[in-house]
């Protein structure tokens, strides 16, 4: 490999790099945004973890990937862990001023109703385990 | 936002697309080959062409077939995809003409260019190019009549329980 080469598969790394910074700032900026509005949905802390689920009807990988994982992960975890289940197009007002953009999307929340994770997307069942545990 | 009829539109097909042009695009700059990032220019205006997704092949037949990427099917405008392809296809074609003709930092800049707007499309469900082809559509120009699905902000991804 030319040092050429290798200056630039560094410089494609440091862009991307830059682009990923500019999502975790993004992701910052939602988890700030559910922490704002988490009363919008509880009237009293709900002292335990919380995964709130953003979902529609149709969504596909909603039902094939992402409801099979959260409900293996209720089975596992039973009562230490509530998940809210919120249909976006049906509660658009929600999902807006949750900043959410695409389904499904799921905020994880510590027992005391900070945001403390935000997945864009499909999050597996390891993934969300490991988040909850850090909860 | 008046009433239309959208059609299915499997976004798994136009996300497995937007990575394959982002993988060709790093690599193309990687290993300096202005001539991979004319292929790719010259992929998505070929699917411009035939109304579909340039890369969609290996969709359809390699990775659908074989279950590794699963359909994410969506009541959706195809228009707005095609017109970001198109979209796409004159920034990798103007970028690839200014490798070739030496302006390398503007060409390397529209493949980037390219990359980021494909990135954030498949990682962040947001379509810029779709959002200037409603943008485009609320000054009435021939071509560009369609409407964002009911309850989506223009270029994102539909939220789906969208109905026509």
């Amino acid at each position: 490999m030319s040092s050429e080469t290798l200056l630039r598969f560094f410089l494609a790394i440091g862009i991307i790099v830059l682009g990923a910074a500019v999502y975790w700032f993004f992701n910052q900026h939602l988890l700030v945004r559910a922490k704002n509005n988490v009363f919008t949905l509880f009237k009293t802390l709900p002292n335990k973890p919380v995964i709130v689920y953003f979902t529609t009807p149709d969504c596909v990988p909603c039902k094939t990937i992402q409801r099979p994982a959260l409900d293996k992960i209720k089975t596992l975890l039973g009562e230490k862990l509530q998940v809210i289940e919120i249909d976006a197009s049906e509660r658009p007002d929600l999902a807006q001023r949750w900043g959410v953009m695409s389904v499904p999307t799921t905020f994880l929340l510590d027992a005391n109703g900070e945001a403390r994770y935000v997945n864009n997307g499909v999050a597996r069942v390891e993934k969300l385990m490991e988040q909850v545990q850090t909860l | 936002m008046t009433s239309q009829s959208l059609q299915k539109v499997d976004h798994s097909a136009l996300k497995t697309n937007q990575l394959i042009i982002i993988s060709l695009n790093i690599l193309a700059f990687i290993l300096n080959l202005p001539i991979l990032a004319a292929f790719v220019a010259l992929m998505m205006g070929i699917g411009s062409a035939l109304k579909i997704p340039g890369f969609g092949f290996v969709y359809k037949n390699l990775l659908k077939p074989r279950g590794w990427m699963k359909p994410d099917v969506l009541d959706d405008n195809p228009e707005p995809h095609r017109f970001a392809q198109f979209l796409g296809f004159i920034f990798m074609t103007a970028g690839s003409l200014s490798l070739f003709l030496g302006a390398t930092i503007l060409g390397w800049g529209l493949v980037w260019l390219v990359v980021a707007l494909a990135a954030l499309n498949a990682f962040g469900g947001f379509c810029v190019g779709c959002a200037v082809y409603y943008w485009l559509g609320r000054f009435h120009l021939s071509g560009f009549t369609k409407q964002p699905p009911a309850g989506t902000f223009p270029g994102m991804k539909p939220k789906v329980g969208v109905r026509a």
